[in-house]
């Protein structure tokens, strides 16, 4: 069934149940979630694979929100530092959607997949 | 903080690679930030996730901006995996005190190396089959 099949029928329990997993994963192995959150969009959701990658950002402002407010009151969090590369990333992301827009979804897809392997690599290899 | 220029454009470049990585693949750029906080600034572990959350937040927005923009984004599906998100991670700081982390943080690696194996295998299979029977030009066909 297609995502907007699913939305119309009000069947919304797969996103909670991607969301859970993402945070799930994202606690023990202290990895963001869009690695988790996007190849579920694509495969539980069937969603198109920008569409995933963009509604997994859509989805990060509020994990980032909600972990930053775990920690507001302690002094875990440098608003300098995150300035000095919360910026620049600022950028980035503008840079890497405008590249987005041009990439056919194998490519996209292709390219996750490398991605996604060098972060399983990297938790292989040093755990 | 007080760093050398070199240490600072450095930065910087980590934070331009980190958002082109979130804006193409939809990640919130801490694979990169983490280490980058780690070895330019020297800040410990817990220090660096909590500032890389930070610094995702303004990534998360403008990307999501720009992306909503394109009619990309589906934001029902979204606030319903941040809520969920919110669960998962307090029941996963439970698990992770009670289990053997390495151990565990090799399971998921080797998941992630199939799931990567799986859509490059895909996609590759696609993009062929594209090159076989090549797209139909574009417009009507003529007679």
């Amino acid at each position: 069934m297609d995502l907007s099949a699913r939305l119309r029928q009000g069947n919304l329990l797969p996103f909670v149940g991607i969301g859970v997993v993402a945070g799930l994963f994202a606690a023990m192995f202290g990895i963001g979630g869009g690695v988790v959150i996007v190849p579920l969009l694509m495969l539980v959701a069937k969603m198109p694979p920008r569409m995933a990658a963009a509604t997994s950002l859509a989805a990060l402002i509020l994990t980032s929100l909600i972990g930053v407010v775990r920690y507001a009151g302690t002094d875990h969090v440098d608003w300098l530092g995150a300035a000095l590369i919360g910026i620049p990333a600022v950028v980035g992301v503008l840079i890497g959607i405008r590249f987005q827009r041009r990439l056919p979804a194998e490519w996209l897809v292709l390219g996750f997949g490398v991605f996604v392997i060098v972060i399983g690599l990297r938790l292989v290899i040093w755990g | 903080m007080e760093h050398g220029p070199e240490i600072l454009a450095l930065a910087g470049l980590a934070g331009v690679a980190a958002g082109i990585l979130a804006g193409l693949f939809g990640v919130g750029g801490g694979i990169v930030f983490v280490p980058t906080l780690v070895f330019l600034f020297a800040f410990d572990q817990l220090d660096a996730q909590a500032t890389s959350l930070a610094a995702i937040i303004p990534v998360a927005l403008i990307g999501a901006w720009r992306q909503s923009g394109d009619g990309q984004i589906d934001w029902r599906a979204a606030v319903l995996m941040g809520g969920g998100a919110a669960v998962g991670v307090l029941v996963g700081a439970e698990v992770a005190l009670r289990l053997d982390e390495a151990t565990l943080s090799r399971v998921f690696g080797a998941i992630l190396i199939l799931v990567g194996g799986e859509m490059i295998v895909s996609s590759v299979r696609k993009l062929q089959a594209k090159r076989a029977t090549p797209a139909p030009a574009d417009g009507p066909r003529r007679p």
